[in-house]
């Protein structure tokens, strides 16, 4: 297994990464250097040309009215509201596609679908809440937050920022679109589109979920860049990277990340498109091979499980510490941390390959750098702690959830920390264990959001949510996650693979595996149920909820932990009575109807 | 400007970029990019018609595909001027171009950036199998004159645009039209080049795409240079013309700047390019 290269093989992988690094080098080197001979005459710093930035031209009332609003909107805040309301719609496709693959599993034979549809089931789940969910709810977030967070009018590209959302639609048609045109079999090739498999399957859904994925991958850089620009040049006079918030700058890091991985995959995917359909050997065994495909589809995943955690973590470090009555501990550790992330997590990528047969020397080297990556991760983790610590805690629903962030997050990484260690890893890849690692930390990020999306209720709706409610939606959430996954981690370790739809076999623990897989269905199930309520909770109370009594609904200046979009809510409140808006005159009375929530 | 006269009274403010957009009268709302982003989907979505086009089985027919991709195109392109017209164009002297220089040279910066990633993956196959036994095969004669010549050209027309720039920056506007175009002329014969050589290669020598492993990465990576190149060659020409209209000045020159990164890069790529794919692949040590 170890030795499953030839030499000259293993020559051409080291001198492959040799000369990648060079050449990125070089051509990183020739990108700065154009920065400079462009610049010579009209050179500004760059922190100085945001300097207009200053005048926040808070709100933008003159727009289009119904549907025409939405299609023609450049505007930040509405631009997240879409990217919101396109990730609940993919997030419930994610989550319907699981419950029925769980459903399948509760029993050891195909019964309730054939293998082939769980097949497809399995890629549309992963490629779904990874690209058409994990990224642009981040960025729903981000769209509507860090102009407010850094004093900004906008983002830095408002139309570029349109046309980034409006090339989601069509990306997510395009990769479900195997399972509703007639007389093609949806695309079944896993979200990781391992080659040969990949380029043998004969359904053209395959080809469309690849130019899909392509669009959005596009989408997703453009976000990226306007990201960048957005932090970098537009950024309020009295924000400087000192006091830039922990927000903006996972999101800096995040898109940092985008930035060289997505179109690294873009240039894959097209790849993998002509392998299929003219005839080039980029992935194919006589050619590039199979493995050309993993490296480079890692060098992209790895940082990708980075680029949908970085930003949660961020809305974390943002949100625990208002309901702990402090300030976020060791702050600056905690930018450091974020950005030693983004640097090593293009260096671990080979740890998805353990078991691939590559060299050895370069296998324990990526083992280190991977368990490197631990110790920025743990940072952040001790850093949460430490600010709870002593703190004055309330545990209100964005706080409940981001206390289940902090221990979802500690379990997945951990269980990673194994993986990390060659041996181990050997024994338990593809197997039910690393399904549960990484789930754990997939439930942590979906935490975070749930955290953001009831902290800023009253901001984006100014409306106040059902606390009772919320908190059903949390323990529903929190104990299905932890009953499916811990299931999940057992399956591993009693030897359960991964991607399969039936357990039904001679050999093995087939008693263990269905007691343990129907654990994992019933949460599963649990986790559905919070889903529906979350929802329910959403639509109900942004429709009918409880208008907000304060501009400071969570009392937060009391403990000096009142920020820039807090202040920006406040200025609209008084824009809107002073026009003789929708808000009663009552509005800074001190009875404020959330002093259960915030008590 | 202070967040007192705020928008509820001064709507108009210059900040916004267009207020004569469509649809007219909004301060910030605007028709293309939704109109762009269903173009660029087009051309995806035409490219899916087009492999469901294909084979015996095939579920559309063959000509739905190409049709789609062409109307995609053509919304992108109607898309793109909308936006840009209104953005930059319509108002050219009147705009307050200063706060938007620094972002637009940040983005340019930033495009390039994911670039490097872009052309990386193709790289990387190629140092993959050239580090196998070599030559794989037969290969055409790389090093003919043509390469050469085209490669001085294009190192040329980097070398015209850096001192078009120039001019324009020492207010000899006359000298930089010229150059400018010079500069275009010079990216054309070097496309021209290319299909010259694209041609000798797959008619005179019966080499294309599928001929092996050499070529998956010849034909993808120079390829997507070409690519490039014309996109290039398509942003110089916008430039000259929107010089024949009288834009830009030495205080004026952002979308020059930013047209010069990009022309400079995709000038380095093929450097680069031709020591690898062309010389590289040429000698075998
Ligand atoms: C705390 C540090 C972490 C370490 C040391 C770590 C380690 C690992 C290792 C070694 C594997 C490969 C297991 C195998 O295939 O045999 C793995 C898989 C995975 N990890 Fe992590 N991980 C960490 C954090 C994360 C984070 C933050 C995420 C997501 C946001 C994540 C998501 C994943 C995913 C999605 C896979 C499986 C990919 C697949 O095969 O489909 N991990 N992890
Ligand atoms: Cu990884």
């Amino acid at each position: 297994m170890i030795s499953g290269l030839t030499p000259l093989a293993v020559t051409s992988v080291t001198t492959s990464v040799a000369l990648t690094v060079s050449m990125g080098l070089v051509l990183v080197a020739m990108i700065v250097w154009l920065a400079r001979v462009e610049d010579i005459r009209s050179y500004v710093p760059a922190s100085d040309i945001g300097g207009g930035a200053g005048q926040t031209e808070y709100g933008h009332e003159e727009k289009p009215g119904g549907i025409t609003r939405w299609l023609t909107t450049v505007d930040h805040k509405d631009i997240g509201v879409l990217y919101g309301v396109y990730s609940v719609i993919t997030l419930a496709w994610g989550g319907l596609s699981v419950l029925i693959m769980r459903t399948e599993l509760l029993d050891p034979p195909a019964t309730l679908i054939q293998s082939t549809t769980y097949n497809a089931l399995l890629t549309s789940h992963g490629i779904t809440l990874l690209f058409l969910f994990g990224t642009p709810i981040l960025a729903a977030f981000a769209n509507y937050f860090v102009p407010l967070l850094i004093g900004a009018d906008d983002m830095a590209f408002p139309r570029i920022n349109s046309i980034a959302f409006w090339l989601l639609p069509p990306g997510a048609l395009l990769i479900w679109a195997g399972f509703f045109i007639p007389g093609i079999a949806p695309s079944q090739t896993s979200w990781t589109m391992y080659t040969p498999l990949s380029i043998q399957q004969p359904s053209p859904a395959v080809d469309l979920m690849l130019l899909g994925l392509h669009l959005t991958g596009v989408s997703a850089t453009m976000g990226a860049i306007n990201f960048i620009a957005t932090i970098f040049t537009e950024r309020a006079e009295e924000v400087d990277w000192a006091n830039l918030d922990i927000f903006s700058w996972t999101v800096l890091t995040q898109s940092g990340l985008i930035l060289f991985s997505f179109p690294l995959l873009g240039s894959a995917l097209v790849m993998l498109l002509l392998d299929r359909n003219f005839g080039t050997t980029f992935f194919t065994v006589g050619g590039g091979g199979p493995l050309l495909w993993q490296n480079l589809f890692w060098f992209f995943g790895h940082p990708e499980v980075y680029i949908i955690v970085l930003p949660p973590m961020g809305l974390i470090s943002i949100i625990l510490p208002k309901f702990s009555g402090r300030k976020l501990f060791g702050f600056k550790f905690v930018v450091y941390s974020t950005l030693a992330i983004g640097v090593l997590s293009f260096g671990v990528w080979a740890h998805h390959m353990f078991a691939t047969g590559m060299d050895p020397r370069l296998r324990a080297s990526f083992m280190a750098v991977t368990l490197a990556i631990a110790v920025p991760s743990a940072v952040k983790t001790f850093n949460w702690m430490t600010t709870m610590w002593n703190g004055r805690l309330r545990l209100t629903a964005p706080m409940l959830f981001c206390i289940g962030f902090v221990s979802l997050f500690i379990i997945g990484g951990v269980t990673g920390v194994f993986l990390a260690s060659i041996p181990v890893d050997l024994v338990l890849t593809d197997t039910y264990y690393v399904v549960g690692h990484f789930h754990f930390i997939l439930m942590a990020i979906l935490t975070a959001v749930f955290a953001g999306v009831y902290y800023w209720f009253p901001l984006y709706t100014g409306k106040w949510y059902q606390r009772g409610l919320a908190k059903w939606h949390f323990w529903l959430f929190m104990i299905g996650s932890n009953l499916t996954f811990f299931a999940m981690i057992l399956l591993g370790y009693a030897g359960m693979p991964r991607r399969y739809a039936t357990y039904n076999v001679d050999i093995g623990p087939v008693a263990q595996f269905t007691d343990l897989h129907q654990v994992a269905t019933l949460g599963a199930y649990l986790i559905g149920l919070s889903g529906i309520i979350f929802l329910w909770n959403i639509v109900q109370s942004w429709l009918e909820g409880p208008p907000v009594q304060s501009s400071d609904p969570w009392e937060l200046a009391e403990d000096g932990l009142l920020t820039n979009e807090w202040q920006w809510f406040d200025h609209q409140r008084e824009t809107a009575i002073t026009d003789g808006g929708a808000e009663s005159e009552e509005t800074d009375t001190d009875t404020d109807d959330n002093s259960e929530e915030t008590a | 400007m202070s967040t007192t006269e705020d928008d509820s009274t001064d709507g108009h403010s210059h900040h916004l970029p267009a207020v004569e957009d469509w649809p007219q009268g909004f301060g910030e709302a605007s028709w293309w990019p939704f109109v762009t982003a269903l173009g660029a989907a087009g051309l995806y979505v035409g490219a899916g018609l087009f492999l469901l086009g294909q084979g015996d089985d095939a579920l559309v027919g063959a000509s739905v595909g190409p049709a789609t991709i062409i109307a995609g195109v053509v919304l992108f392109l109607v898309g793109l001027y909308g936006w840009v017209y209104h953005g930059f164009v319509k108002h050219y002297w009147s705009r307050d171009a200063e706060d938007s220089t620094g972002k637009l040279r940040w983005g340019m910066l930033l495009f390039l950036g994911t670039e490097v990633a872009t052309f990386g993956a193709g790289f990387v196959y190629y140092f993959f199998i050239r580090v196998g036994p070599w030559p794989p095969g037969e290969l055409p004669d790389l090093l003919s004159s043509l390469v050469l010549a085209n490669t001085a050209i294009l190192i040329l027309s980097s070398v015209t645009l850096h001192f078009a720039h120039s001019a324009l920056r020492n207010g000899n506007r006359r000298r930089f039209a010229g150059l400018l175009g010079t500069t275009v002329l010079l990216g054309v014969v070097f496309l021209a080049g290319q299909v010259l050589e694209y041609y000798e290669f797959i008619v005179g020598e019966g080499f294309t795409l599928s001929s092996g492993i050499y070529f998956s990465a010849f034909f993808g990576l120079t390829g997507l240079h070409g690519l490039h190149v014309t996109l290039g060659v398509i942003l110089l020409a916008l430039l000259s013309v929107r010089t024949l209209y009288g834009h830009y000045s030495p205080e004026r020159h952002t979308s020059v700047s930013t047209v010069s990164m990009y022309w400079h890069f995709v000038d380095a790529v093929w450097i680069f390019l031709v020591v690898t794919l062309y010389v590289g692949a040429a000698f075998t040590l």
